[in-house]
Parts: structure tokens; C-alpha cells; sequence
């Protein structure tokens, strides 16, 4: 792993078009702020690791029970 | 509450950044799906059809639910105002459809007019990953 030191206001460049820069430095907590072109995601890592493990459960519904969840939609007058 | 695809004339939706755990996809059609009066759309991968997601608007399900986008996410899909944002959620059913849950963490936001779309991990408000659709 590439380490760096840097401090409030400075910035690291990755590949030419993300720069990372760190805004605020406070106790054990460090603020950064991320310019990344529009095709590239930026997440905090551990939401990242549970997006795609929900996103995975989540796809290819099966369509008996997407009809199960319609017929169940109309059962309940709340939804 | 339907306020999903039939506002879209051409309903294909573009993840630029595509979608966590899908990195290679990036096109999806979004289809209604059963009745019209129904609240559900199916999400199918233009590069790879056999992905799909089923997805809902969540107001249908969750009439409290206001999301607030960022400002660098509305940037980065060209939003102006939040008429412009068509927002759903994916539903998770799971091994019992009585157990399914919307994604409220992270709705996909698209711009209606250029269907530029993003899953958008919400940084306000303490909304959860698994909501239950049937009241938990």
C-alpha cells in the first residue's frame, strides 16, 4: 500500500482525474472530500461491501414471487 | 402512486458508475410489470438480460419516505430541481415474499428527462437497507 502524509487542504491526485483532498482533521476523525469523474463510484468501503451483497440477494426476483408479492400488496389496504 | 416508467417514452435507464456488485453492467430497461395500476417495474440488464431487478417506487410503500440527494449527486446526474428525479427502490423478496424488503438505503435515482441513473447511497436521515414492504 501507497502511504502518504498529508495535511488539512492538501490533496493526492489518482490517475489524473480523482483528487482526494483532506478537509478537517479532528480527534480520530478525518474529513475528505473526493472529485471523481461521473463513471466512478465513490463509497465508504464497508457500505460499498454491503450494497453489493444486498444488490446480489436482491436480483433476479423470481416471477411467481413478484406475483406472490402483488397478490400480497392487494390483501393489505396500507400499501 | 405511479410515477415510474410510463413518464419515460424510452424507458433505459444509464448507470454511468453502474451498480455495486454489477460493475459491468451500465444500460437496464425498465419494464412495468402486471397490471397497470400495480406499483412494480422490472430492471433488465441491456448487456447481460439475464440480470434483473424488481423495483418500486417507495412512496407506494412508504408514504413517509422523503430522500434527500446530494448536491454532488444531483450534479453528477444533471438534476435541477427534484421534479426532476424519478426515485425507486429495488426490492429484495428473498425465500418468502411475506419477508420482503425495499432497499430505502440506497433508491436508484434517475433524471427523467436524460435517464441518467445512479444507485445513491443516502448520507441523511437513519433509513434502512431492509425495510420491510409488509410491515415488518
Amino acid at each position: 500500500m501507497l502511504v502518504l502524509t498529508r495535511r488539512p487542504n492538501q490533496s493526492i491526485m489518482i490517475g489524473g482525474n480523482i483528487v482526494v483532498t483532506v478537509l478537517e482533521v479532528r480527534g480520530d476523525q478525518v474529513r475528505l472530500g473526493i472529485k471523481a469523474p461521473r463513471d466512478v463510484d465513490v463509497h465508504r468501503d464497508e457500505v460499498w461491501a454491503e450494497l453489493q451483497q444486498a444488490n446480489r440477494a436482491a436480483a433476479l426476483p423470481d416471477r411467481s414471487a413478484v406475483e406472490s408479492l402483488e397478490r400480497l400488496r392487494r390483501q393489505k389496504p396500507d400499501a | 402512486m405511479t410515477m415510474a416508467s410510463t413518464d419515460l417514452e424510452v424507458p433505459t435507464l444509464n448507470f454511468a458508475a453502474g451498480i455495486p456488485g454489477f460493475p459491468e453492467v451500465r444500460q437496464f430497461a425498465l419494464v412495468w410489470w402486471g397490471d397497470e395500476d400495480g406499483p412494480f417495474s422490472i430492471m433488465t440488464s441491456l448487456e447481460d438480460s439475464s440480470l434483473e431487478f424488481l423495483v418500486v417506487p417507495p412512496l407506494s410503500f412508504f408514504p413517509d419516505y422523503a430522500p434527500e440527494i446530494d448536491d454532488d449527486t444531483a450534479e453528477r446526474l444533471g438534476l435541477a430541481s427534484a421534479d426532476d428525479a424519478l426515485v425507486l427502490a429495488i426490492v429484495t423478496i428473498g425465500d418468502d415474499p411475506t419477508g420482503a424488503t425495499a432497499n430505502l438505503l440506497a433508491p436508484i435515482v434517475v433524471n427523467r428527462h436524460t435517464r441518467e441513473a445512479a444507485q445513491v447511497v443516502l448520507t441523511t436521515g437513519d433509513v434502512p437497507l431492509r425495510a420491510p414492504l409488509f410491515g415488518g
